[in-house]
């Protein structure tokens, strides 16, 4: 059984996380995916502490399921092999570093290869005056439509999501719209695709700019609604934990409040708000009575704070770090984490792909490519006799094995 | 930007069966439903119980007029159609229409689907074609597979909100990251349904996808727990710096406002170098390569601090844009909605309704197509389509006939 992109020939020109990321997981799908790199290499290799290694596993786990083609994109040559390679290929994932160059443009792409699906990736969005922003947008697009707004203490400095989201979010939606395309390429043929990660930071706050539109209620961003402040979980006598009360008779709720040893709060009415709130333990309710909760919670340890919520009716899990997430009885029970072994490296853990399909399983077959690995091998495929990929190796234009 | 209305997106002929509440779900089928497919939106003829809220939606507020914003922003592009799968008369409808569907797309617990007749065996006899997907919060098996799932517990449990936050904050302090999860999730979805169908031009057959938050948002998080995973090592919360690249963070400006800058290569930190007049920095063994610059993070976040509060924002931005260095700053919301960027690739839109909610702002979509434009319309009202969509069902038509075109929000 193979993927369900089976057949189909990738070629990304990409750097960083969301092409790449977006070129790894049509990989984990199947998909025969060529990284092309320029003699210097994806600067994402770079990435990571030196203290840590000589690897960066940003690098190494967007990278997966892929063969490596470096060449000196400087060169005649080298803008011919890569030209040669995009003109046979089902997809092409273009990012900003590479698409200014008139060549490798999508639509000078479709031009030759007129059933290429070409993922145009920019930073702000295609048109605009940021059109032309450097690779790399990660930072000002997470500064304009998240460190404000959502994280971040008012009057204090901002505060950015702690994973490369927008990049990431620009490679999943461009995947998404990849596929749809290839489902619609028998009607049309190929096509050109934009996105970007601003694009993609603005659609995935489409519920607050809903709740701006013209609400029935507004405190704003930081006293708003749904789950902010009072579900930062609580700190428990041992740990931590995510709590909510959900949808619990009053009777239920004083029985929990009893086995938390607060029974006292029966009587005060600011706990009868969660009656009326529908943000549950969130907003004006969660907001007012959160340092009553934190109290409560710290006398108790995570696993008695859960058995007692759960067995009310609330809803409370663990919060935890990556190494409690891991080592979770559920995350071991479904085998999200396996090893990939890495010629010069050794196994490296890494996570599963994200989706589990009963006729056309995704798998790991390739660990993240050394820099140029497969050149000879990938444009002898693609035509070129073995005496010319020497010469051109010989004389600079062609990188690595 | 001007399109027809009448052309057709990438999934033009694509039907689903939407029977999704909260969002999860209900984003999944929002996707699908721009970029072309004929998404039918399955509600209850009465109100849901939820934890929580018996409102569609999740309840989740505020609302407009009295609807749940969640209800409004997650089911847009939809048609709506109410069905009491536990009726016989309403079952035997959702069968017939399951038969023109390609997609089934559900989001509840894993034992659910069975009560409700709605079942892969069950629908799979019913249609070998269809691809059939389910979203639960921990997965079809292990331990937590019957415990409920939402964005806020699964932020917590998977350890993302350990990421974000004040440099040394404690957790108390810090504040979480909303919706992302529930969104991410359904957008791992649609991707997932997408794959099925590409694969399905192939193999001539659907198939079953279990999707779970717990799984698709761990992969939101592959470098940082990536990290951890070689190295046994979690890396601390770094206010608005990244983890693996220096300098890349917000520093004070000479007007006391954000500027947001970083140097991602070593090409673009020689620039970088000269745009702050600090050339000698090139030559400094500390900040060589950007792995020494990250392991020296915070004596080259001592030296450049007081270089950018030397000029205030507009300075530094006009610097950074003229030599191609990434850079940025926290906008508000009116700035970010009339930002040029924003209008100039409709990012985000006025949806217009004549719904009791009336018109509402979005984002996305995100994506454009050069030859199948996607589109975006306003969500139904529940069981706003039934007669036409049981009328449809008794002509005999199928998914073969294009979904009706709306409005296409874009050009209004």
């Amino acid at each position: 059984m193979t993927g369900p992109l089976f057949g189909y020939r990738v070629v990304e020109l990409a750097e960083g996380v969301g092409g790449p990321y977006s070129a790894m997981l049509m990989g984990d799908a199947g998909a025969d995916v060529v990284k092309v790199e320029r003699a210097e290499g994806d600067r994402a290799r770079g990435w990571g502490s030196k203290t840590a290694g000589d690897f960066g596993a940003t690098f190494l786990v967007t990278n997966r399921n892929k063969r490596s083609v470096a060449v000196n994109l400087g060169t005649p040559e080298g803008l011919a092999a890569v030209k040669k390679l995009t003109d046979s290929a089902d997809i092409v994932i273009v990012d900003a570093g590479w698409s200014d160059h008139p060549d490798l443009q999508p639509d000078a792409i479709i031009a030759r290869n007129g059933q290429a699906v070409v993922l145009n990736i920019s930073e702000f969005g295609h048109e605009g005056p940021l059109g032309d922003y450097p690779p790399y947008g990660e930072l000002g697009a997470q500064m304009a439509s998240e460190a404000t707004m959502s994280l971040g203490v008012p009057g204090q400095p901002p505060v950015r999501v702690g994973v490369d989201i927008g990049s990431m979010y620009a490679g999943i939606y461009g995947l998404s719209a990849t596929c749809a395309a290839l489902i619609a390429r028998d009607r049309v043929g190929g096509q050109r695709i934009d996105v970007s990660p601003f694009g993609c930071l603005v659609a995935m706050r489409s519920t607050l700019w809903a709740a701006l539109s013209n609400p029935d209620e507004w405190w704003g961003f930081h006293l708003d609604s749904y789950l902010k402040p009072p579900d930062n979980g609580y700190h428990t006598k041992d740990g931590a934990v995510s709590f909510t009360l959900g949808r619990m008779t009053r009777e239920q709720r004083d029985e929990l409040y009893k086995d938390y040893d607060m029974e006292w709060v029966k009587d005060d009415p600011m706990f009868d708000l969660v009656d009326t709130d529908p943000g549950g333990s969130g907003s004006r309710y969660g907001w007012k009575v959160r340092p009553v909760w934190e109290k409560a919670f710290a006398k108790f340890t995570t696993a008695e704070v859960i058995e007692i919520g759960r067995r009310h009716g609330a809803t409370t899990f663990e919060k935890n770090d990556y190494a409690q997430m891991i080592n979770s009885p559920q995350v071991q029970h479904i085998g999200m984490v396996t090893s990939v072994e890495h010629p010069g490296i050794g196994p490296v853990q890494q996570l599963v792909p994200p989706w589990d399909f009963s006729d056309t399983p995704a798998e790991i077959r390739l660990p993240a490519p050394r820099l140029g690995e497969h050149t000879a091998e990938v444009l002898t495929e693609a035509g070129y006799a073995a005496s010319e990929v020497a010469s051109l190796k010989s004389s600079g234009v062609l990188v690595g094995a | 930007m001007t399109e027809s209305a009448t052309a057709a997106g990438p999934l033009a002929g694509i039907r689903v069966f939407d029977m999704t509440l909260a969002m999860v779900g209900p984003w999944c089928a929002m996707n699908l439903g721009a970029m072309g497919a004929d998404v039918i939106h399955i509600e209850p003829p009465t109100p849901r119980q939820m934890p929580g809220s018996e409102r569609p939606g999740g309840g989740v507020p505020p609302s407009i007029n009295g609807t749940s914003i969640g209800y409004i922003s997650w089911n847009m592009n939809k048609r709506g159609l109410t069905l009491d799968m536990k009726a016989q008369e309403d079952r035997a409808n959702a069968y017939e229409l399951l038969k023109t569907c390609d997609v089934f797309l559900m989001n509840m617990r894993p034992d659910v689907a069975g009560r409700l007749g709605v079942d892969y065996e069950t629908l799979s006899k019913i249609n070998p074609g269809i691809v059939y997907c389910t979203v639960t919060g921990w997965g079809q098996e292990g331990p937590m597979r019957e415990l409920p799932g939402a964005d806020g517990q699964i932020n917590h449990f998977t350890g993302m909100s350990t990421t974000n936050g004040v440099e040394g904050a404690s957790e108390g302090e810090l504040y979480r990251h909303s919706t992302q999860m529930d969104a991410s999730t359904g957008n791992y979805a649609t991707q997932a349904i997408l794959l099925a169908l590409v694969a399905r031009k192939r193999t001539g057959r659907g198939q079953r996808i279990d999707m779970s938050m717990l799984r698709a948002t761990t992969h939101l998080q592959p470098g940082r727990i990536g990290e951890y995973l070689a190295r046994q090592t979690i890396g601390p919360r770094l206010g608005s710096a990244a983890q693996v690249v220096a300098p890349d963070r917000a520093f004070e400006t000479g007007d006391t406002r954000q500027v947001a800058v970083a140097a991602t290569s070593e090409a673009e930190w020689a620039t970088f170098c000269d745009v702050i007049r600090k050339p000698e920095l090139k030559d400094d063994p500390r900040f060589a390569t950007n792995a020494d610059r990250v392991d020296h993070r915070s004596e080259l976040h001592a030296i450049l601090e007081p270089v950018f509060k030397e000029y205030p924002l507009d300075y530094w931005v006009l610097q950074f844009r003229r030599n191609r260095l990434p850079y940025g700053w926290p906008m508000r919301w009116d700035e970010l909605r009339y930002h040029q960027q924003v209008q100039d690739n409709g990012y985000m839109q006025l949806v217009p309704s004549t719904a009791p909610w009336g018109d509402v702002w979005t984002g996305g979509p995100p994506y454009r197509f050069s030859k199948t434009p996607e589109r975006w319309f306003t969500t139904p009202q529940i069981g706003e389509h039934n007669d036409e969509i049981l009328r449809e069902l008794a002509e005999g038509r199928g998914s073969s006939t294009p979904a009706p075109a709306p409005t296409n929000a874009r050009e209004a």
